[in-house]
């Protein structure tokens, strides 16, 4: 567009100076006077064109509403009036006055004038021809009495009296009978032409002035001869007589100016037009390339404007890589520095905030991901105890999904009641230290801790719980196995003194005593020792208890085992009736072991059994993935509900006579043989005992 | 006045200077081309509509002047046309002081007494040696172009303007076309 609008100007300007030389007198251009006119006009529609592109391309960002054409156009309205009202005033001004001066050169007076010297010229001229005339008649009045040798001797002194240049006969035929000439040099006369003779014989004579370029004017006059005779041919005399140089040139003078005047007078109309023509070319030539560069300026000065504002709305968009490019070393040029370095800063802030909150996502994740494989439960409360957020140690431990309980205060808690008091009731007591309280829910154990957190940080309060049951449990299982070895120690061995004292005072005093005193002593004594066998069974139970050893672990059949111990209760007063699992793999365990707690099964079902009508015992075994199941059941009083989690805890027991380490030793075998075992009450009547081995390696394979 | 005279000017620009030029006031009544010892000379003579507006400018003293255009084409398939042109400049001017119209052509002269004498001298062209026998080869079929006009392009500047718009100065004859075969030169070769 920069181009195209220089390179028009720059031809304007050329065909502006060429018009402008053609309209002056040069003959240089005048030749293509007329294709000038037609390339100027062309150019002036080109601009015109390009005008009204750049216009259409204005309306059309001006509709789009591009940032920038608004200033534009601002500019554009700015400097058009600068361009077309000098240029207007000048060129109106100067129509007028080359009007006026174009007028001014016609007057009537110089017309007047010059007509008058053409006028003069024309008369002397005649003047001088009239007076050529007659002397030729006289002439040829004198030659025409003469014979006609005669005329040729004659007519040079005839000339000569005349004053004449040169004079000529002719014959009829047009042939030259006579010359005489003033100059020597001389010796072509200038022959009349045909037409001249013939019209010069009809008209009885013939005067003409001849104007030759380059000879001046030359006076011709041509007059018959009277003929001597009816039949003699008729001589024609000729006299030329060449204007006064000073008089011809004065004559030829008025003539070229009153011919230019007057072929200037014609082309006023035209003269004018040349000139309005070229002011009107160069008018517009001027204002429409004036006007392109208007177009052009206004476009350069509100460009970077429109950049920097394309770089403002990327900015606005979060866009901070469009760098404006103004490379001016005005105040926009500034601007546009400040406002890139502008940009740069906040991309720079910007990637510093993107990379922190990163950082701290990272490390928010880090947390989590701790958090969730915790097997600590944790929970996190706000100010007003509304829970905010639950790990998935937390929800394992309670199994609970804690859908619903999100957001919600505390208080409000449909489930996990207990928990949510002991909560509620620990920070309340502690206000903001930290503190520690081990929970007992109904079927599991608890160690809460729960602190407050700092303020700083939002506040809130966090509880962290484990799930201390089992913990609890081995715990009371080693503190029972303490007391089991102390009391066997401790009491076993006062034992076999006070049974062998007991005896031996039965030995020594019953024959020294009365019947009656004897038969008191023998009851006495009878009781010390049944008590101390009792005692001493009890004992033993504990040092079993205490004293298991670590079981010798070898392939083993199951049913074959529960076959053998079953053969001894055949005659009890239970049903036993088995239902194994025929082809079951071999087990790990020891059989010493396992047959104990086989025994221990059996006898606490028989005890549960004693007193109820169809007492029946099952025993089943069955393969449960690589694991063998071996279950117990009875149909007898089953377990109360009190003691369903302390089941396995030494001491606990519902049986009038026990030590309630029966369970107890099952438990701690099977822990040791790697297994498990599960108590429950049975829906209607009675209770079942599970245990689960796990299979021998080799046999789990092959099966 | 100047904006009809620019609408004019565009109007002439956009259909190529072809409006003025179709006016033709010139018609050509005869043509003649005779073969003769040198090459071939035309005889011509034209019908001339002179009009005031020019009749005035001559006796103002405004010089005319008239171009004849004889062309000679032959059309070739296998490259740009064989073309011959000549042109003859026939000035015709006032003189003022001998009240006298002249017709000159180069060095040559005529004058006349009137106008209308110098036209009819103008618009008959004589024996103008118009071709070599050089210059065309026999037996060929040439097209032959001629026409006369004013050349507005040697009026003075003011005059010029004026004739880019007013059909007055555009003085000028169709060009008259026809076929023109040289005749074989066996006859001179062979003479019987």
């Amino acid at each position: 567009m920069k181009y195209v609008l220089i390179f028009g100007v720059a031809l304007g300007a050329i065909l502006l100076f060429l018009l402008a030389a053609a309209s002056g007198n040069t003959a240089l251009f005048s030749r293509h006077y007329a294709l000038l006119l037609g390339l100027n006009a062309a150019l002036a529609v080109a601009l015109l064109a390009l005008i009204g592109y750049q216009l259409w391309v204005l309306t059309a960002k001006l509709r789009t509403r591009v940032f920038g054409s608004r200033l534009t156009l601002r500019f554009l309205l700015m400097f058009l009036p600068m361009v077309i009202v000098p240029g207007g005033l000048v060129y109106v001004v100067s129509l007028q006055f080359m009007a006026k001066s174009i007028e001014s050169w016609f007057d009537v007076r110089v017309d007047n004038a010059l007509e008058g010297g053409l006028n003069l010229g024309r008369t002397a001229l005649d003047l001088l021809l009239t007076e050529l005339h007659d002397k030729a008649r006289r002439m040829a009045l004198d030659l025409s009495d003469k014979t006609p040798s005669q005329q040729v001797v004659l007519l040079d002194r005839l000339r000569e009296q005349a004053g004449i240049d040169d004079a000529l006969l002719l014959s009829s035929g047009g042939n030259v009978i006579a010359s005489a000439s003033k100059g020597v040099g001389k010796l072509l006369p200038d022959l009349p032409n045909s037409m001249i003779q013939r019209q010069a014989r009809q008209s009885r004579g013939y005067s003409a002035l001849e104007g030759e370029p380059g000879r001046g004017l030359m006076l011709r006059v041509l007059v018959p001869l009277a003929a001597l005779s009816i039949a003699g041919d008729e001589r024609l005399l000729q006299l030329l007589q060449p204007v006064p140089p000073t008089l011809a040139r004065d004559a030829e003078a008025v003539q070229e100016v009153y011919r230019d005047y007057k072929e200037l007078s014609l082309s006023r109309q035209g003269l004018k037009e040349i000139y309005i023509l070229t002011l009107t070319l160069t008018l517009l030539l001027t204002l429409f390339s004036a006007t392109a560069l208007a177009f052009l300026l206004s476009a350069r000065l509100s460009e970077p404007l429109a950049l920097l504002a394309a770089g403002t709305q990327a900015v606005a968009r979060g866009d901070y890589s469009r760098r404006a490019q103004v490379t001016s070393s005005d105040e926009l040029g500034i601007l546009t520095q400040s406002f890139n370095s502008m940009t740069e800063q906040l991309d720079d802030a910007r990637s510093a905030a993107e990379s922190h909150r990163a950082e701290l996502e990272t490390a928010k994740a880090y947390l989590e991901n701790i958090l969730a494989n915790l097997s600590a439960g944790v929970l996190v409360f706000d100010e007003q105890l509304r829970l905010g957020t639950v790990n998935y140690g937390a929800g394992a431990i309670l199994q609970e999904g804690f859908d619903g309980l999100k957001g919600q205060t505390l208080a409000d808690w449909p489930r996990l009641q207990p928990l949510a008091r002991a909560i509620v009731e620990g920070f309340k007591q502690h206000g903001a230290d930290t503190w520690q309280q081990q929970l007992d829910l109904a079927e599991r154990m608890l160690l809460v801790r729960g602190s407050v957190l700092p303020r700083a940080s939002g506040g809130g309060y966090v509880i962290v719980f484990d799930d201390v049951t089992k913990l609890v449990q081995a715990q009371r299982a080693a503190a029972w196995g303490e007391v089991a070895r102390r009391l066997a120690h401790e009491i076993k061995n006062p034992l076999t003194p006070i049974q062998l004292s007991a005896e031996r005072l039965q030995a020594k005093l019953a024959n020294k005593l009365a019947p009656e005193d004897s038969a008191t002593l023998s009851r006495a004594t009878a009781t010390i020792i049944n008590q101390v066998a009792a005692m001493k069974g009890m004992v033993d139970d504990f040092g079993e208890y205490a004293r298991t050893p670590v079981p010798d672990l070898q392939p083993l059949d199951l049913n074959a085992l529960v076959r053998e111990v079953l053969v001894l209760y055949e005659h009890a007063g239970a049903l036993v009736r088995p239902a194994l699992q025929a082809g079951l793999p071999r087990v790990t365990g020891d059989p010493t072991q396992l047959r104990q707690v086989i025994h221990n099964l059996l006898q606490n079902a028989q005890d549960a059994l004693a007193g109820s009508a169809g007492p029946r015992i099952e025993v089943e075994t069955e393969r449960a993935g690589n694991q063998a199941c071996l279950r117990i059941s009875d149909n007898g009083c089953g377990f109360p509900e009190a003691i369903m989690t302390r089941v396995f805890e030494p001491y606990v027991t519902t049986k009038a006579r026990g030590t309630g380490l029966g369970l107890a030793i099952v438990k701690k075998i099977i822990d040791e043989h790697n297994g498990a075992v599960r108590v429950e009450n049975l829906p209607g009547r009675g209770a079942s005992v599970s245990i689960t081995l796990p299979l021998q390696p080799e046999s789990a394979k092959v099966a | 006045m100047s904006l009809r005279l620019l609408v004019s000017l565009l109007l002439a620009l956009v259909l190529g200077w072809s409006a003025p030029a179709r006016a033709s006031n010139i018609e050509i009544s005869r043509i003649a081309l005779e073969g003769n010892d040198e090459g071939y000379a035309l005889d011509a003579d034209f019908e001339i509509e002179f009009n005031p507006r020019l009749e005035d400018a001559i006796n103002k003293g405004v010089a005319l002047y008239f171009e004849v255009e004889f062309e000679l084409t032959r059309k070739r398939w296998y490259w740009f046309d064989d073309s011959v042109s000549r042109q003859l400049m026939l000035r015709l001017s006032y003189h003022a002081l001998t009240r006298q119209y002249r017709i000159s052509s180069g060095a040559l002269y005529q004058s006349f007494s009137t106008l209308p004498d110098a036209l009819r001298v103008l618009s008959r062209v004589r024996s103008w040696q118009v071709l070599e026998r050089a210059q065309v080869s026999a037996g060929a079929d040439y097209q032959a172009g001629l026409r006369m006009r004013l050349d507005v392009t040697q009026l003075p500047k003011p005059f010029q303007v004026s004739a880019l718009t007013s059909r007055e100065w555009n003085l000028a004859s169709e060009w008259r076309r026809w076929p023109f075969r040289i005749k074989a030169p066996v006859t001179e070769i062979a003479p019987q």
